[in-house]
């Protein structure tokens, strides 16, 4: 894929081009809405929400990472829909069951490539992981998914969230600090490597 | 733990340190136990982060022109019936209102001149040499003479070309017949002649029909042609 050749197609109002660009983001963008909202449809809504304002502003981007200019895209999209969740009354991040109670092992985390045990376990670190990030301030929350679900380096996250390198340095050194005390409480689903020590927390 | 220690230990974490940076938290790594610990603790988050599954995209976000809001591409010739159907629909109106208002004008510019029965025998009087500026004052000097205050203090509407050349010629032949002419008598000519000028449309019906005509085709042509571009467009996409 020839990337800087379909932006630029893109840009002069090819959305063919565009649409292929989205076929390789897609995943990426999604994962990132579904980190930061926590929710499987307002994941969806924010990602197409953000491709069709990228298509609409392409013509504003001027070169660099378009992964990093299309994160910033979907973190508004998810900054916009989040706003409006608390204007409006909101929906429980976790599905209920019928008896409204919460589900061990919602159908959002669920994996068909596991077997019974594994995806058990592997669907309550989930739903731990994702627990924790919901906790997390906004801010904090689009710096760490970026950095560490994503894999994005700090300046491209800087790019994205429009804010200095240090103050990128300092919310995710902040927000995984503040990710490991909320896993204490998880300590029994976490595997072995990455049991917290007694007291070793500062 | 200061915010600066916790800083530097998730940056090189990540391996964002200078190298002499990283040296010197290494020397001081090795004599603080607190510091290995909360680096075990940002290097356990990031790891299980790192181990959340990526989930695949529920469905395809690919965009539409319609959701994007582009329109189907237009053949070249649509500007042009625009320009024509927009100019058409402009001078229809024109020449309508044109119609409906010069037959007003023209009977109204009379009655400012009838102030008491007068003034179309100063007009006539005056008539031949209106440009002249002898004649202007003489109209000046006569002027309070014959007329109502209210019309001296606007002469402007006096001089006005307004009334047109049957009504010219009429005043000036009946003149021609008596010199000495009584007012009313003019005044009644110009009413007798008043019906005469609002039959009188300055653009011909007919221009009208086919302006209507144009920018009705105009139109449909529009119309026609969007139409189909978008058929074409749905079909193409």
């Amino acid at each position: 894929m020839d990337e800087q050749a379909l932006i630029h197609d893109a840009q002069g109002g090819n959305l063919d081009a565009f649409n292929t660009l989205i076929l390789h983001y897609q995943d990426s963008v999604y994962n990132t809405a579904l980190r930061i909202l926590g929710d499987e449809d307002l994941a969806a809504d924010a990602t197409q929400e953000a491709f069709i304002s990228a298509f609409k502003s392409i013509s504003s981007f001027r070169g660099g990472s378009f992964k990093a200019w299309l994160m910033r895209t979907v973190t508004n999209a998810c900054y916009d829909e989040l706003r409006r969740q608390k204007r409006r009354p909101t929906t429980p991040l976790e599905p209920d069951t019928e008896d409204g109670e919460e589900m061990d092992s919602p159908r959002w985390l669920a994996d068909p490539n596991m077997t019974p045990d594994q995806k058990a376990e592997a669907d309550e670190l989930e739903h731990a992981l994702q627990h924790c990030l919901n906790n997390l301030p906004l801010e904090f929350k689009s710096v760490v998914v970026m950095a560490d679900i994503q894999g994005m380096d700090y300046s491209e996250v800087a790019i994205a969230v429009r804010v200095p390198l240090g103050t990128i340095k300092s919310r995710l050194a902040r927000a995984r600090l503040r990710l490991r005390e909320c896993l204490q409480g998880f300590a029994e689903l976490l595997p072995a490597s990455f049991r917290l020590e007694e007291g070793s927390s500062a | 733990m200061n915010r600066r220690d916790l800083e530097l230990l998730s940056s090189y974490l990540d391996g964002q340190l200078k190298p002499s940076d990283s040296a010197r938290l290494e020397a001081r790594l090795s004599a603080d136990a607190e510091l290995r610990a909360v680096l075990s603790d940002l290097r356990s988050a990031r790891g299980l982060l790192r181990q959340l599954p990526m989930r695949k995209a529920p469905r395809n976000f690919t965009l539409t022109p319609k959701m994007v809001g582009k329109n189907p591409p237009l053949p070249r010739t649509y500007p042009a019936f625009r320009f024509v159907t927009t100019l058409a629909t402009l001078l229809l109106f024109f020449t309508v209102g044109l119609n409906f208002l010069a037959p007003q004008l023209a009977s109204q510019s009379p009655a400012f001149g009838m102030g008491g029965g007068g003034a179309p025998e100063v007009f006539s009087a005056q008539a031949p040499a209106a440009t002249e500026a002898p004649a202007a004052d003489a109209y000046a000097t006569e002027a309070p003479a014959l007329e109502s205050p209210a019309e001296a203090e606007e002469p402007p509407a006096e001089l006005a070309p307004l009334p047109t050349a049957p009504f010219e010629q009429s005043t000036t032949t009946r003149e021609a017949e008596s010199p000495v002419a009584k007012e009313g008598e003019t005044g009644n000519a110009a009413v007798q002649n008043q019906p005469e000028v609002q039959n009188q449309s300055p653009i011909p019906p007919a221009w009208q029909i086919v302006l209507a005509g144009i920018a009705l085709l105009g139109a449909l042509v529009m119309l026609l042609m969007r139409q189909l571009a978008a058929d074409r467009w749905r079909q193409k996409s």
